[in-house]
């Protein structure tokens, strides 16, 4: 259980808008991204694309480029030396040297004096391509006769899944009501305001130094040294502030680093690139599109007996993490609610397209989009009241899910009657539509790395009193270290100012999987918060030890029963003469019960669940279909909240993002080309677009995470889809089942319907 | 590249006519940035003569470098020619406006340019004046070769103002437009009209609509069967049909199809209608 | 490329550069002045990244040709407070939890900077209209609307009291 001392109390709710300092670095414009990072002697890198989707290169010649004053170096795929490499799969090269599938496939790279020249210096390679057959259509690119993107996968099916849970046939066939629906979802990309960028650096010891910020800097660096064949401590990652991440960064742009790291180790001196807007929507990695058809089976009263899918993913040219979203994607939203029986048939399918990664949720949250929808659908047909029946049927505490998913603390029901009170379930104005969606995430996943569940972290006293923790989990604005330094602050009892947070070299910070999963609040804020209760019976007993008599530590400060006072400084200084120059230090760390995980993968897959309920209240312009969208109300079960500003600025930046993808973006392809890569066309919302956003927080008392904490920073976006879908079908009339929900595409209903006006 | 500030209108024809034809005329510049640079710019967004809004008489002459927050602010627009300041209000961003010209707007040649739509249904004239000092003044629909392509060579003349006659007591306009994001976001389509109203009827329209061609498109069929009508819910419903009947588009993967573009000209058409008419009724009533 | 010698005022101070009058003033700023708070979202004026302001108007620095900028007066963050003192926008900023990643920050704070020279006490939905060509994708907007409000209070008591002590004086 956790202590809650009077301290926990009320440190959590005085110090609960508490920031670290680094915010001053960045309302002054002192802050230093990637993109401003400059270093002297450095060369600029630019990579040049191919411009076919599918096509094999038959000739490079880089001669004219090479002999260009002002350039360095050029690199093409038949210098490298490295085997393909991937996350899940290797089926990637940091320039291919002989078969390019999407347009934008790296093919050439120049390093010079300056970008202007590098990228002058592009133009004067000349590549000769054998164009290929392409395929854009998961669908055609299935059937025997479609063209074979990578050797090893026949029928281009990178990745597939078959789950069977339960009894769903009969399941089905005991049904009252069984509601089906086809879902089409589009890439979308995580559009953080920054591009990707970095600095590499290669090290005279012939390593390689190199300065980006990334989510998961350590897994990053892994990589490198493998696909590098660099001895891994000689890579060390350091990274400047993060311009927005959302799952995007969790590993950057690994061919952009690769390519940066070979071109500095070519020429020794360090190379800068980073990627244009155009290049982040044409050659980042988005997340993956989707096609769900789905079915439902229910009884009478509204009780879900089962649920059917069958999901293919559009995997792009390349996998990086496509094959975990669309297991999430797959099967998350299978354990918001009780449904004894699952079948799921998943394909994750290459097309010559950009390839895909992750954003944010997973997944979880464009699947959320058909499973609500599909939810409202039966409780129309039923006449049952959405919530009535997402209550009838939601998880509770102490259950275990359809997928083996042990849940502990569990707020949905709560979350699920706030979110529908504060937005008028039963008030409703008239003409307006009202959505309710519901949501679960894994918080603190194990199952990433079943050797590394955990997290670590090192806090040390300094000579001055003050405290400064080491950590690997990564801060780009979520507010992350600030919770840290709240909870060591708790440990510790001092106030949260006197600790700093380092994060951001691989050489000194503990080993960690970084931010993803929702793993930092959860796994991360407990390994600090065991971190500095090691500290904290370090310095009581040192303290004893120096002044010969027991004592107690209460609000920073020690003393012993006779009176006697020690600062922090005194003991510090005291630690140091004794060991010679030692500090104090305390380490801790963290590691979750194993997954239960079997060979179906049904298990129990993280620390512990976040749970969220959203409704949402919108309006439609009968003659045009344009949607206004009044309000979402985000109700959150995410444990005790430690921080209430950053967790706040989460939700509605979440929420934001949610409602983003669930009206205005998405990737428009034209013969397998991004039809949109700006960010005019690319729309993310404005100031004008978000509508008004309220935050509820559930507060339960989670066992696992550090004071009662769960992870929020995923799940803010993922009700979003749902609530807004249902909102707009409760206003139409009908269902809109292709994101973004457009202004044309409720017309089209409205017109169906014979509404329109 | 040369990049010349022009401190006068003669300095820049001067230097237009010394260049023979390689320097460029530029104002905001947000658009001739992006499409690159000429090898010689001479900047006219700070002549005074260019930047004036002035009332004489009947008329409103808005010069070719006031900008569209310039416009979209100015009392003399938002009062005599609605329609404007509203179309100026739309563009792009704050940025952008702080930017942007009317001119540059006009001359760029953009299909559904927002402030020359308005400037079509105000009846602006465009009044131009070439390298060797002639002056000419041309209706807005002569100036368009093709989709983004002005018949106006930058390189020899420069667009001084545009000249309109301003909404008289009986008259009003209105702008309106339909985007999928609230800023920062070209028009699916973009509607203006301006309206005379008579005892009570239409006696003078102009409906303007775009994309329709590569120029602001006049639809002349619904004009005629409003005059002598009432502005009433069965006008602004005959006027949707109308609208969308007469215009021929064409659809496009990043905004929308084309049939769902009829459709929105039609509607908006109807909305500007009513909103010029109504315009003309506060005027009435106080 | 010709090199031209571009003379501006920068944060109040005369700087003079040689530069191709056809680079952005971004850039400029950036790479040659080593003025790195305006930043590069797009380069096309489209996210607001890299507002400054231009003779009392915020603008896009990254489609202002350097040439434009002669003889200007450019304002950029590190010119809105005298380095001792924070400015009550970048303090309300702080205090609203209006930054996250931050990399908006600096030009949003200059837009809302412009906004407040013309509009001291701005409605909310102004407020909106005068961010909405910064883009934003880490707060939802919500924080920093509040912080400029916030700011606009408290910068209009500043001036009240400013006034009473005048008058008492
Ligand atoms: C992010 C962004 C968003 C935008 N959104 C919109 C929008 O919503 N709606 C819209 O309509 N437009 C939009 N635009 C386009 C643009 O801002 C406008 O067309 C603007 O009015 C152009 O004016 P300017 O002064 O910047 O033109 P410039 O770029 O300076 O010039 C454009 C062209 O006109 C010529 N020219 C300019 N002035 C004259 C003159 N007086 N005489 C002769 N030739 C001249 C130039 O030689 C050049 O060929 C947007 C642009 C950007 C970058
Ligand atoms: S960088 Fe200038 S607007 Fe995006
Ligand atoms: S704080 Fe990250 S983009 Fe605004």
């Amino acid at each position: 259980m956790q202590p809650e001392t009077p301290a926990v109390r009320e440190l959590i709710s005085t110090e609960k808008n508490y920031q670290s300092a680094e915010v001053w670095t960045k309302v002054t414009g002192k802050a230093i991204y990637g993109i401003d990072l400059r270093l002297p002697g450095m060369l600029y890198g630019k990579i040049l694309r191919s411009s076919h989707p599918h096509a094999r290169i038959k000739k490079i010649k880089t001669s004219a480029a090479l002999k260009m004053p002002g350039v360095r170096t050029v690199l093409t795929g038949s210098d490298l030396s490295c085997s393909p490499y991937g996350i899940v799969i290797n089926d990637e090269m940091p320039l291919e040297p002989e078969h390019v599938r999407y347009v934008g496939d790296e093919v050439a790279a120049v390093a010079a004096v300056d970008d202007k020249k590098a990228e002058e210096a592009l133009k004067l390679i000349h590549v000769e391509y054998e164009t290929l057959p392409a395929v854009f259509d998961t669908g055609e690119a299935q059937l025997p006769e479609a063209p074979q993107l990578h050797e090893n996968f026949p029928g281009n099916v990178a990745w597939r899944r078959e789950v069977v849970r339960g009894d769903p046939e009969s399941a089905f066939r005991n049904a009252d009501l069984v509601v089906e629906g086809k879902f089409h979802i589009p890439q979308f990309h995580p559009a953080y305001l920054e591009p990707v960028a970095c600095v590499a650096v290669s090290e005279p010891d012939g390593g390689i130094t190199l300065h980006t910020a990334v989510q998961s800097p350590d897994i990053v660096r892994d990589l490198l040294a493998q696909v590098l064949k660099l001895p891994l401590s000689r890579v060390r990652i350091v990274g400047p502030v993060m311009g927005g991440g959302f799952g995007g960064k969790v590993y950057g742009n690994l061919n952009l680093y690769l390519i940066s790291a070979l071109l500095s180790m070519q020429t020794g001196l360090p190379v800068k690139m980073q990627l244009t807007r155009e290049e982040e929507f044409t050659a980042g990695r988005p997340m993956v599109a989707a096609e769900i058809k789905m079915r439902m089976a229910l009884g009478n009263d509204g009780t879900f007996l089962g649920r059917e899918m069958d999901l293919i993913t559009d995997n792009g040219a390349y996998s990086a993490q496509a094959p975990w979203v669309s297991n999430t994607l797959a099967e998350r939203n299978d354990s918001v609610y009780r449904i004894p029986a699952i079948k799921t048939k998943a394909r994750l399918v290459y097309t010559n397209k950009v390839p895909t990664g992750q954003y944010r949720a997973y997944g979880n949250q464009v699947a959320n989009f058909a499973c609500e929808s599909l939810i409202d659908m039966a409780a129309k047909k039923l006449k049952i009241d959405p919530l009535e029946m997402r209550l009838r049927n939601c998880v509770r505490p102490g259950e275990t899910t359809v997928h083996g998913l042990q849940i502990k603390s569990c707020g949905l029901a709560e979350c699920l009657a706030a979110a529908t009170e504060e937005i008028g379930w039963t008030k409703r104005k008239k003409g307006h539509g009202y959505g309710l969606s519901a949501a679960i995430h894994a918080s603190g996943s194990v199952v990433f790395d079943p050797n590394l569940r955990g997290a670590s972290a090192r806090i040390s006293l300094e000579l001055d009193g003050n405290i400064s923790l080491f950590t690997g989990e990564q801060d780009y604005g979520q507010g992350t270290h600030a919770a840290f330094s709240q909870i060591a602050a708790i440990a510790l009892d001092l106030e949260p100012s006197r600790i700093s947070v380092y994060s951001k070299d691989s050489l000194v910070t503990p080993y960690s999987m970084g931010a993803l999963g929702m793993r930092q609040a959860t796994i991360g804020g407990k390994a600090v918060q065991l971190a500095a209760e090691k500290l904290r019976e370090k310095i009581i007993r040192t303290s004893s030890e120096m002044i010969g008599e027991p004592v107690i530590m209460e609000n920073g400060r020690i003393r012993s029963a006779s009176g006697r006072q020690v600062d922090f400084t005194e003991i510090a200084h005291y630690y140091h003469g004794q060991t010679s120059g030692l500090t104090l230090t305390g380490e801790g760390s963290y590691v979750p019960p194993e997954s239960s995980y079997d060979d179906t993968k049904y298990g129990n897959i993280a620390v512990t669940y976040s749970f969220a309920a959203h409704a949402a209240e919108v309006e439609i312009d009968p003659e045009t279909g344009a949607l206004t969208v009044h309000r979402i109300v985000a109700a959150h079960d995410s444990g005790r909240i430690i921080n209430h500003l950053s967790a706040s600025g989460q939700i509605y930046g979440g929420v934001a993002q949610g409602f983003g993808m669930s009206c205005l973006e998405g990737y428009l392809f034209n013969e397998g080309r991004v039809a949109n890569p700006t960010l005019a066309d690319y729309k993310i919302p404005t100031a004008l677009d978000v509508p008004d956003i309220t935050p509820l927080f559930i507060e339960t008392d989670d066992p696992e995470g550090p004071y009662g904490a769960k992870g929020l920073g995923e799940i803010v976006q993922v009700p979003v889809p749902g609530a807004l879908a249902n909102a707009v079908a409760d206003a139409a009339g009908g269902w809109v089942t292709e994101m973004p929900i457009t202004a044309e595409k409720i017309f089209r209903i409205l017109s169906n319907r014979g509404a329109a006006k | 590249m040369s990049y010349f500030t022009a401190a006068s209108l003669d300095e820049a024809l001067n230097v237009l006519r010394e260049a023979k034809g390689k320097a460029l005329i530029i104002a905001g510049a947000t658009d001739l940035f992006l499409k690159g640079m000429p090898s010689q710019a001479v900047d006219i967004a700070s002549l005074p003569e260019l930047g004036m809004i002035v009332e004489e008489q009947d008329y409103l002459s808005v010069g070719a470098a006031v900008t569209h927050a310039a416009a979209a602010s100015s009392p003399l627009i938002m009062v005599k020619a609605a329609a404007l300041a509203e179309a100026c209000a739309a563009v792009g961003s704050p940025q952008v406006r702080n930017l942007g010209t009317i001119g540059g707007n006009l001359v760029n040649a953009a299909p559904a340019a927002d402030a020359a739509v308005a400037l079509a249904a105000l009846g602006a004239k465009a009044v131009l004046c070439d390298i060797d000092g002639r002056r000419r003044v041309e209706e807005l629909g002569n100036l368009y070769a093709g989709y983004n392509q002005s018949r106006i060579d930058s390189s020899r003349e420069i667009v001084l103002n545009l000249i309109f006659k301003t909404c008289q007591f009986n008259e009003g306009s209105a702008f309106a437009r339909f985007a999928s994001r609230r800023a920062l976001s070209l028009p699916m389509v973009n509607v203006a009209a301006r309206v005379g109203l008579e005892n009570g009827v239409f006696a003078e329209v102009r409906l303007v609509a775009a994309p329709v061609k590569p120029a602001p498109t006049r639809l002349f069929k619904t004009e005629e069967a409003l005059l002598g009508k009432e502005p009433n819910e069965e006008t602004r419903q005959m006027v949707e049909e109308l609208a969308s009947a007469e215009v021929k588009v064409r659809g496009s993967l990043l905004r929308c199809s084309a049939d769902y573009r009829r459709h929105l000209i039609g509607v908006l058409a109807g909305r500007v209608l009513m909103a010029a008419v109504r315009r003309v009724q506060d005027k009435e009533e106080s | 490329m010709d090199i031209g010698k571009i003379t501006f005022l920068l944060n109040d101070e005369p700087v003079t550069i040689y530069a191709d009058p056809a680079e952005s003033l971004l850039h400029l700023l950036r790479d040659q002045l080593g003025c790195m708070s305006p930043k590069e979202g797009c380069g096309r004026g489209e996210c607001g990244a890299c507002t400054v302001i231009l003779d009392g108007k915020a603008v896009n620095s990254c489609l202002v040709p350097a040439g434009k900028a002669a003889g200007k007066n450019i304002r950029t963050i590190e010119g809105i407070s005298d380095g001792k003192s924070v400015h009550p926008l970048q303090r309300a900023f702080v205090e609203k939890g209006a930054v996250q990643c931050g990399f908006c920050t600096s030009g949003m704070i200059m837009s809302a900077y412009a906004l407040l020279a013309e509009n001291p006490a701005p409605r909310q939905e102004e407020v909106k209209r005068a961010i909405s060509g910064n883009l934003c994708r880490c707060s939802g907007y919500k924080q920093i609307e509040e912080a400029i409000m916030t700011a606009a209070e408290e910068m209009n008591e500043n001036r009240v009291r400013f006034v009473e002590k005048e008058q008492k004086e």
